[in-house]
């Protein structure tokens, strides 16, 4: 009797130590989502506006990704005048010419933002067979095939607002970037010659507006 | 080129042959397949969902062809729908004008035969796979909450209570037996103490036990302490060199997109070589494959249905006519508030790899933190790693300087803090 209530004692003790130990040493489920405690946090997170964040100002609260105020401008920017209409496309393709002068070395650059911006779709050799043209609906159509005689300008306005499937990549390269990309792809059309080595100052009317486009005197 | 050329004009012939005996043999529906895939495909779908066009499930019925037979009226709106609208065709001009006047391609190249095959081809179109499959995975095709186990501290409360209760129950049985027991020996009765000095006696009693059980609590709270340790806020486990990988709101894939589909990295992030940030990619970027792309090979549609509710875009109409949310992505990469670091400055002229840093991103369906982001880390990849001055318009006058003063010690290697990497006010400002 005496030695079987001792025995009881031993085991409840027993168990409770174990339960207890077990509870200290196991690892809780560590929750992915949670970034770890930040020591110091003060260090984190200034009161200084940081992009991406999250930040309460006079009561309202400005969150990541928010639109530029409306009429708000790039440094640098410069106004595209052709219309993202049928029309200005058509208008484009006539009068718009590249201002870069052509030299090989911004061809070059023209196809290494080729291969940062288009390949994944137009393909390698631009014939439309890239990785994600084989998820779309329907392929590109190929540079040196139904594009062969695409003119700069309309290449040009086509990189801007985008054409059919193609979204707009205006926000993605720089109007001088799209004119390299425009020398790269005259390149996989198949162009022969360099189509601008002269001194040129052209003057054009697009949508009722005057407006005077200049091209970039040549290396001397 | 020239070759191309030729090589190309030869393939078309062979195309166009081809065409002739396929035709011939009554191959019609999966040539207009072809066809279809190669002319039509960019702009129209067989179903009614529109892309840049109008889709074209039912355009027999629609259409509303006047004093021309509805095969006639298809044939010389597909080979040049400009003649046909500036004809003032009424339903040419009134569809025109619907899809937002935009110009349809001119198919001149386009033979009656081919014409007819297109069209056998979008009257029997092929049975939906996709959209036939997306409403039933909608639900299934989520992956299965886990159900993780009951939390030890649960069970451990549970425990202690169901532990505190049967103690209490064989307390007072114990008390009544030791009570009948003394009577029938004719003892006294055992005084009732209260609890709190039964336990009093009982410590006394059993110091051995009480010494282990200290020293086992006192151990387990200094693993904890141990354990807490590792989680100071770096972002970073240590112990399983597993870093922060947290849920993002849209369940995008960098193994797929930049993996499988070959996307350049900066083609999302393509303001990481112009400025101090790589960029969290605007919902427009998404935008430009997605408009297209409706399905995924995952979530189907579920997860691409979320960017269609971020930028208020309408895949039944094609426009952006609905109300537009900000994704709250989560930032995986955090740096701490006095640190400055500049994207550009490492990509462009420093010449690094994203992969330096950021880990094989393209293996990656959640994006992890891999490098642990902390100053020691800085420090030694700016004491390791060569400038690249060579070829490089930037460093061209401090890389003459410096090989004029280092001019005999060829060992010396023009690493980053042999330039100002190590100086405090480069990075803390």
């Amino acid at each position: 009797m005496n030695l079987s209530y001792k025995n009881l004692k031993l085991v409840t003790c027993g168990t409770f130590a174990v339960i207890l130990v077990a509870g200290f040493t196991s690892c809780g489920k560590k929750d992915v989502n949670s970034p770890g405690f930040e020591f110091m946090p003060d260090m984190y997170r200034s009161p200084s506006v940081e992009s991406y964040g999250s930040h309460v100002i006079n009561g309202d609260t400005l969150d990541n990704a928010m639109l530029p105020v409306t009429g708000s401008i790039s440094r640098g920017y410069i106004p595209y005048v052709y219309p993202n209409t049928p029309e200005g496309y058509e208008q484009a393709g006539l009068y718009l010419k590249n201002p870069t002068v052509y030299s090989e070395a911004v061809e070059k650059e023209g196809e290494v933002l080729f291969g940062k911006f288009c390949v994944h779709c137009h393909g390698v050799a631009g014939a439309g067979d890239g990785k994600v043209a084989m998820k779309l609906p329907g392929p590109p159509p190929a540079y040196n095939g139904a594009l062969k005689n695409l003119p700069e300008g309309k290449i040009f306005h086509s990189i801007t607002y985008g054409k059919n499937s193609m979204g707009p990549h205006q926000s993605l390269v720089t109007q001088e970037e799209r004119w390299k990309l425009v020398y790269y792809v005259q390149k996989l059309q198949g162009r022969k010659t360099v189509a601008h080595d002269s001194v040129e100052v052209e003057e054009f009317d697009a949508a009722g507006n005057s407006h005077i486009f200049k091209k970039a005197a040549p290396k001397k | 080129m020239q070759n191309n050329m030729s090589h190309f004009s030869l393939k078309s012939l062979f195309g166009a042959v081809f065409l002739f005996f396929a035709f011939s043999f009554g191959l019609k529906a999966q040539d207009g397949a072809k066809l279809f895939k190669q002319n039509c495909a960019v702009c129209h779908a067989v179903t009614d969902q529109k892309l840049t066009g109008p889709g074209l499930a039912g355009v027999y019925d629609r259409v509303q062809p006047g004093s021309l037979s509805k095969d006639a009226w298809l044939h010389s709106w597909i080979k040049n729908n400009e003649k046909l609208i500036k004809s003032g065709d009424a339903y040419a001009n009134k569809i025109y004008n619907e899809n937002g006047k935009a110009a349809m391609t001119v198919f001149e190249s386009l033979s009656d035969p081919d014409i007819d095959a297109i069209l056998v081809y979008i009257k029997n179109p092929p049975a939906p796979k996709a959209d036939v499959a997306s409403v039933p995975s909608a639900g299934s095709g989520e992956v299965k909450e886990e159900k993780g186990g009951i939390d030890p501290l649960y069970l451990l409360l549970g425990a202690i209570v169901i532990i505190a209760l049967i103690i209490g129950a064989l307390r007072s049985v114990r008390h009544s037996l030791q009570n009948s027991y003394n009577r029938k020996e004719g003892k006294e009765e055992n005084p009732d103490i209260t609890f709190n000095e039964e336990v009093k006696q009982w410590l006394g009693g059993h110091r051995r036990l009480v010494g282990v059980f200290v020293i086992l609590v006192a151990f387990g709270g200094m693993k904890s302490c141990w354990d807490a340790c590792y989680d100071l806020g770096v972002y970073y486990d240590w112990e399983t060199q597993k870093g922060y990988h947290p849920e993002q709101p849209i369940k995008f894939s960098h193994k797929l997109h930049a993996g499988e589909n070959e996307i350049a990295c900066q083609y999302c992030h393509n303001s990481v070589e112009k400025s101090r940030h790589a960029s969290i990619p605007t919902v427009n970027v998404c935008m430009n494959c997605h408009k297209a792309i409706q399905s995924g090979p995952e979530y189907k549609g579920k997860e691409i249905a979320k960017i269609y509710a971020a930028s208020g875009f309408d895949p039944k109409s094609g426009n952006y006519t609905n109300p537009q949310n900000p994704i709250k992505w989560i930032k995986v990469h955090n740096l701490p508030d006095h640190v400055y670091f500049n994207h550009s400055q490492h990509v462009v002229v420093g010449k690094q790899e994203c992969a330096t840093c950021h880990g094989d991103v393209k293996k990656m369906t959640t994006v992890e933190q891999k490098a642990p982001l902390t100053m020691g880390w800085c420090i030694d990849c700016h004491r390791k790693t060569e400038v690249a001055m060579e070829g490089n318009a930037y460093y061209d006058r401090i890389h003459k300087a410096l090989k004029e003063k280092y001019k005999g010690q060829y060992d010396v290697k023009f690493t980053v803090d042999k330039i100002g990497g190590l100086e405090c006010a480069k990075c803390h400002y």
